[in-house]
């Protein structure tokens, strides 16, 4: 198609659809470094103002600082109670495991409004709202789908035949998954260790009905911040949001990447 | 069901065996992939499992190994009932198709594995680590990872692992039939020199009839879940016990006869004998094609012990090392092979001959067998 | 007691072992899933049928008035036909957005079409949020947008606090699970067929209407389907842009539980959305149906 009249029509169509797709979160890179009192593009002057700002609010670090503390509970939770889980169902197929694994899947499928406000009304009469528990129970909910799924496709592809020589030379059922089954996953446990972090750094709609003022997450509270006022300050705080995400699959790479040399 | 000693014409019953299985049965639901099978291996022996996929040869060695449990029967290892014992429990070395090295973990400590299961000082470890490679010739590559080797010496160390544990019974899975050929006839000498240097009871599951002819003291051939004969490389060859035994190892002719009353069996209009005794009525007639002899000018003397039988040349195949021929006599083919040698003597289709051969070299059965 | 574990088709002892073991490994998977799904998900669903007091007291007794009181007032059907409306309109407005994307990532290789494919992957990767603060700042009445359309001569619309930019904002955050799905369903596009139909003498626009279009009606449909149900239930972007003026369900969803504190009534508008959920993906069997039989 090199030489056909459609083909540039079709990349600079492609090019405006890509700078639309894109625009939202490239425009909060330069925002951050407004110098202007209220949020305006482009800026009349720059300057570091809303950084410190950022650092200044405590409300905001409070939220960072608890949204990070959340994710790595979580992820830890979601590992501790997801591996055992996706053995259960790919090596000890007991009977109904496909349908366990759908119904521990499902909450994926309902959208989120309806799902925070299912666990909203649950929670209040358990005492469980603003709490870190109730956070921790209700980020739960859709990170252990995402690793289910995930340490399941991991367990399922490997062979079995490993496990079986580790037994056939002496290997009790649970050296085996220690010493070969485990380390094998490795590649599945990082992906599923950076998909729960994520999901759980980014959560907004349930944690909206789960949080109050004593006990906040950073999107809820960027959240709230935007809803009364969109000044720059959103913006050095989506930006810190990036990176985060940026560092983390960056290190799941640089993981895979390296425990894949490891195992194949 | 005594299936095997009706039929078998070998030794499923030997004197002081090590690895006994009686009356073993494996059912998955309602389908029986092993039924009522008895065997009894002697200690040092190397015996092979031989059959086509699914005649229940892998099934039996993973229920040596422990790896599946049978629905009924019992396994005994020098005297121990292991039917129960979990595959940990059971001190087998055992080396799979795809060889299942540990990918994460070097050479070496694939092999120290089993060790460190058993509790053994480092330096014991050590020495046998190295020393187990040694015996496979790969001590250069105990730092490697698995994903490093070649197939083959993948396959060695995979072999070093389950010998290194000083296995009651070493169990081979098709170990060799994810090499190529020319690696493939090293291996079988090298594991059958190690087997016989270690004196190790060996297990070898295979379908390949080179490999338990060339390899094994005796063989087990299986068809169905059942089996079909027992007996030593020689006993298989020279005297299958079913129709199935003589096809599946070596090449035969498979000739339409009949047997009459007074012993002869008739080919067309020709009559032969055989040592082998079948009820009379329609029987199988099979000859392996190098122990015929061709007479073209039909006048050579032959003894008292050989068949003769008239045919024609149809077809020549030249297939480098031998050259087939295939004759017809009365709508039978005889296939005929011959070494080859440079100055042949050119035949014809349509030429006349005289076939020969021994008569105990003639297995006859029954049509329903 | 444990060897079922490397038992396929474990035996009658052993399989009870083996699910013994697994009770104890699922054990707590199970335990979140009923505090956290099947628990409120039941509740909720009885919740729909309870009565809302006044001062969001809620009286346990067993009613279809808040179905009933739900469609007969007017303000609660135009809200529904509304956001289905509206959700339509995104779902063909990221349709339109996103077929020229992934036809082209489909054309593309190496490591050019793996740079293109992160770049449409890495919005999912950002906060919903934060996304929609990008939109606010560049639909803003003095923002960059109106500024360009100014500079052309035109009057700037209204884009912010109203439908427009929440229909703008809601599209580019659907617009890659369309190039995904559309991608997916690309699959079966051999690129020799074109080569085929352009042989044929086909213009590119006949190629495009009677060859491509049909082949990749599937990868559509579910796109369609999936940005559907994503927009209708879609709350931060609409919140947060509609400024309090523009109402949808899931908007609608969360004032009732938070601001006015009426949950019978929240949680019947939740399980309308999963009704029109349900109704979506007949829609969907239906249409994939049709695509099968030509």
């Amino acid at each position: 198609m090199e030489d056909n009249p459609t083909s540039w029509f079709m990349r600079v169509t492609v090019g405006l659809l890509f700078l639309f797709l894109l625009a939202p979160v490239l425009l909060v890179f330069p925002i951050s470094f407004s110098g202007d009192r209220v949020l305006a593009f482009p800026p009349s002057s720059w300057s570091l103002r809303w950084y410190e700002a950022l650092l200044g609010n405590s409300v905001m670090m409070r939220a960072f600082l608890t949204s990070l503390g959340l994710a790595a509970v979580v992820t830890v939770l979601s590992l501790i109670i997801a591996i055992p889980a996706s053995y259960a169902i790919v090596r000890l197929k007991v009977r109904g495991s496909e349908f366990l694994f759908n119904l521990f899947t499902a909450p994926l499928l309902l959208p989120t409004i309806v799902l925070g406000l299912a666990i909203l009304m649950i929670f209040a009469s358990a005492g469980l709202l603003a709490t870190f528990t109730g956070l921790v129970i209700g980020h739960l909910v859709i990170t252990l789908p995402y690793a289910l799924r995930v340490l399941s496709v991991s367990l399922g592809n490997l062979s079995l035949a490993c496990e079986e020589a580790a037994s056939s030379l002496g290997a009790k059922p649970l050296i085996v998954f220690r010493k070969v089954t485990l380390p094998m996953m490795a590649p599945g446990i990082v992906a599923a260790t950076a998909l729960c972090f994520l999901v759980s750094f980014d959560e907004v709609v349930i944690t909206l009905f789960l949080t109050g003022p004593r006990m906040t997450t950073l999107p809820v509270e960027l959240f709230h911040h935007v809803e009364s006022q969109a000044d720059p300050l959103v913006a050095s705080v989506s930006v810190l949001l990036i990176l985060m995400t940026i560092a983390v699959v960056m290190i799941v790479d640089r993981t895979m990447g390296l425990t894949k040399a490891f195992v194949k | 069901m005594m299936h095997q000693t009706i039929k078998g014409s070998g030794v499923a019953a030997v004197k002081d065996p090590y690895l006994c299985l009686e009356g073993i049965n494996k059912k998955y639901g309602l389908i029986e992939v092993i039924s009522n099978l008895n065997l009894e291996v002697r200690k040092g022996e190397l015996i092979a499992l031989l059959g086509p996929s699914g005649c229940g040869k892998t099934t039996t060695l993973r229920m040596i190994a422990g790896l599946i449990t049978p629905t009924a029967g019992r396994i005994a290892v020098g005297g121990r009932d292991v039917t129960r014992i979990a595959p940990h429990g059971r001190d087998m070395g055992l080396v799979f198709q795809s060889y299942a090295l540990f990918p994460h973990m070097t050479v070496a400590r694939n092999v120290a594995f089993g060790l460190e299961m058993r509790g053994l000082s480092r330096a014991e470890i050590g020495a046998k680590v190295t020393r187990a490679l040694g015996m496979v010739q790969l001590e250069h590559l105990a730092g490697r990872k698995p994903r490093e080797l070649s197939g083959g010496q993948q396959q060695r160390v995979a072999l070093a692992r389950a010998l290194v544990i000083e296995p009651s019974i070493l169990l081979l899975d098709e170990p060799l039939s994810n090499l190529d050929a020319k690696l493939r006839d090293e291996m079988r000498t090298q594991i059958r020199d190690i087997q016989q240097q270690l004196g190790i009871t060996t297990v070898f599951v295979t379908h390949d009839q080179v490999e338990a002819l060339s390899m094994c003291d005796r063989i087990v051939v299986m068809k169905g879940g059942l089996i079909e004969q027992v007996g030593t490389p020689h006993e298989i060859y020279e005297h299958p016990a079913t129709p199935f035994v003589a096809s599946f190892v070596g090449r035969t002719n498979r000739i339409k006869g009949v047997r009459n009353a007074d012993g002869s069996i008739g080919i067309g209009s020709s009559l032969i004998r055989s040592a082998s005794s079948v009820k009379p009525g329609d029987v199988m007639v099979m000859v392996r094609p190098h122990r015929i002899r061709i007479d073209w000018s039909g006048t050579e003397r032959q003894g008292e012990t050989a068949n003769r039988i008239a045919a024609s040349l149809s077809r020549i195949t030249f297939v480098g090392d031998v050259i087939q021929y295939h004759f017809d006599v009365d709508g039978s083919e005889f296939i005929v092979e011959e070494s080859t040698i440079k100055s042949q003597a050119g035949h014809h289709p349509g030429k006349q001959a005289v076939l020969s051969w021994a008569v105990e070299d003639t297995f006859v059965f029954g049509a329903d067998q | 007691m444990t060897t079922a574990t490397f038992d396929l088709a474990a035996d009658v002892p052993k399989r009870s072992s083996a699910a013994g073991i697994a009770v104890v490994l699922l054990l707590p998977i199970a335990l979140v899933n009923a505090i956290g799904f099947i628990l409120p998900v039941l509740n909720l669903a009885r919740m729909s049928f309870n009565e809302a007091l006044p001062g969001g007291g809620i009286a346990e007794t067993l009613t279809a008035a808040n179905w009933t009181g739900l469609l007969q007032d007017r303000f609660y059907l135009d809200l529904i036909v509304n956001s289905v409306a509206v959700s339509l309109g995104i779902t063909l407005a990221t349709l339109l957005a996103s077929y020229p994307i992934a036809l082209y990532l489909h054309r593309a290789s190496g490591a050019w079409r793996t740079f293109l494919t992160v770049l449409v992957i890495s919005p999912l990767l950002t906060s919903a949020v934060v996304r929609t603060y990008g939109w606010i700042a560049l639909l803003a009445e003095q923002g960059p947008v109106a500024n360009v359309i100014a500079a052309m001569g035109f009057q700037p619309p209204r884009m912010m606090f109203n439908t427009t930019g929440v229909v703008i904002g809601l599209t580019e955050i659907l617009m890659p699970y369309m190039i995904l799905s559309l991608m997916a369903g690309f699959g079966r596009l051999d690129p020799k067929v074109e080569e085929a139909a352009r042989t044929l003498g086909a213009t590119p626009f006949r190629t495009f209407w009677r060859v491509i279009l049909p082949l990749t009606l599937p990868g559509i449909a579910l796109g369609c389907l999936l940005c559907f149900v994503l927009a209708i239930s879609s709350f931060i972007t609409p919140k947060l842009m509609g400024g309090g003026r523009v109402f949808l369900l899931a908007t609608e969803i969360y004032d009732q539980a938070i601001v006015t504190l009426n949950w019978p009534l929240a949680a019947t508008l939740s399980m309308l959305v999963l009704i029109i959920f349900g109704a979506a993906l007949a829609v969907y069997s239906r249409v994939l149906r049709m695509i099968d039989q030509g």
